[in-house]
This record gives C-alpha cells, sequence and structure tokens, in this order.
C-alpha cells in the first residue's frame, strides 16, 4: 500500500493506494495518529486507488473517527470502489463514517 | 473438480501472497471476480489471526491452504497447528452501539460469517481445521 498526503486550507487529504491489511495497517495507524497529535482535526481519505481492505484497515479507520469525534475533529471517505463500499457495508461503517462520491465532496464536507 | 495447496509461512506478509494465488485460481476457473474479491477477504480475516495470535513470538510455523472446486460450490480449508482458535465462539459485534462505545476488533470473524455460506470448525490432532464453502452462483444470497 502507497499512502500519499498533501494538506490543502488545513485539510490533511490521505490517497490510500493498492491493499490495506494487515501487514500495512499499522502504518497507516502510524501516520494517522502521528498527524492527529500533531493537532491536525481535519482528514479526507481518498480510497480511489485502494483495491482491497480488510478488518485490519477497518479498525484503524475506526480508530481515527472515534479520536477525532472526541476531540472535535471530523473525517470524510472518498471514492470508494464498490467491492470497498461493500466490505464498509457488512461492517457497519456506512453509518459511522460521512462517505462521498469524490475527493472534492469530501473536503467540502470536512471544512 | 478442480484443487489448489498453498503453504505459507506465519507471517502477515504472506497475505498478499495468498490473495494473489486465490485470484489465479478464481480467473483460471472462471469464478465471479465479487465472490473472488469475498472469498479472498474471509480467507485474509482467518489467516491475519492464524498468523497473529496463534503462536508464541518468534515461532515460525507453516499454514496450509486448499482449494476445491466442488459443483456450484468453492470450499477453502485452511488449517494450522497454532492454539486453539474457534472462531465461530467469536461474539458478533453490537452494532446499535454508538461509535465512542464500540470496541476496534472483532470485526474479521464477522465479515467472514456475512461473506461465506458455511464456516465450520474442528480441531483434529493438535490442528485447527476452518473449512468455509461459498456457493459460485452469483445470485446465491451471501451471510446468514
Amino acid at each position: 500500500m502507497d499512502i500519499a498526503e498533501v494538506k490543502q486550507n488545513g485539510i490533511v487529504i490521505l490517497g490510500l493506494k493498492g491493499r490495506l491489511d494487515a501487514s500495512n495497517a499499522g502504518t497507516l495507524e502510524s501516520k494517522v495518529l502521528a498527524l492527529i497529535d500533531a493537532g491536525e482535526r481535519r482528514f479526507v481519505v481518498d480510497c480511489a486507488q485502494l483495491d482491497y481492505i480488510s478488518s485490519a484497515g477497518l479498525r484503524v479507520l475506526l480508530m481515527a473517527v472515534k479520536r477525532l469525534n472526541a476531540n472535535g475533529g471530523k473525517i470524510a471517505i472518498a471514492a470508494l470502489q464498490d467491492q470497498i463500499k461493500e466490505v464498509f457495508d457488512i461492517a457497519g461503517f456506512s453509518s459511522i463514517f460521512q462517505i462521498c462520491g469524490t475527493q472534492a465532496e469530501a473536503v467540502a464536507t470536512v471544512q | 473438480m478442480s484443487s489448489a495447496t498453498l503453504r505459507l509461512s506465519n507471517q502477515l506478509a504472506e497475505l498478499e501472497r495468498a490473495s494473489r494465488w486465490l485470484e489465479e485460481f478464481g480467473r483460471r476457473e472462471g469464478l465471479p471476480p465479487r465472490m473472488i474479491f469475498e472469498v479472498n477477504l474471509a480467507l485474509d480475516e482467518i489467516l491475519t489471526n492464524v498468523i497473529s495470535y496463534g503462536y508464541e513470538p518468534g515461532e515460525t510455523h507453516g499454514i496450509v491452504v486448499e482449494l476445491t472446486l466442488l459443483p456450484q460450490t468453492l470450499r477453502v480449508e485452511v488449517e494450522d497447528d497454532g492454539r486453539p482458535f474457534n472462531p465461530i465462539d467469536v461474539p458478533e459485534p453490537d452494532f446499535d452501539k454508538p461509535v465512542a462505545e464500540r470496541p476496534i476488533g472483532g470485526l474479521g470473524v464477522h465479515l467472514v460469517r456475512q461473506v461465506m455460506d458455511k464456516v465450520e470448525y474442528r480441531r483434529v490432532e493438535g490442528r485447527n481445521r476452518l473449512t468455509m464453502t461459498k456457493s459460485t452462483t452469483p445470485t446465491s444470497p451471501t451471510g446468514d
């Protein structure tokens, strides 16, 4: 998995590419925790190029939304591929997260 | 009847290899991509549990995965010599809880139950043997 990180107008946009599974979820977790600890409060996770996610990846996103809810932050998920949206639905995550069709919509949601 | 066997070591880096192997099998047998995605998820979750919690740190072990294509059904068997673990015993997560109270974890087994038609566990001669099946017919219901 590759993680591209861009910050624009106070919003951190993380672009995930490839597979997010138990072998690399820790990398994403460390990155997100470090950003939150550094004071970042608005996040967009762009999943346009994310081909696969397992519960290990979902766990990192759940942890992030919990932290951000607790400290007044916001997070939105953008551009889920159909099969990943299905995993979100089965896991009950579609009701927890703001899920947007495009990165631009997600950015507008957390602004 | 087609079948394939893969031997993995207990390292998380093996998850991607298992996934590629399963996709290759699916392509060769002309199985629906959506079905393969779901079986991939179930296999990944089971292997993740075995690799993460099955062994003492630092030990090297082998895990065997066998795919068998039966009429209208794909069977996936995972066998390991880790500590006894029956995923069927894992309680379902409570989806009515607010976000702050949701436990981080417990989701993997839930995903397995939802995407596979049937999951069976046996402890045989000091080994865990998990057998999962899924219909190859795209219209078949998933889950319970």
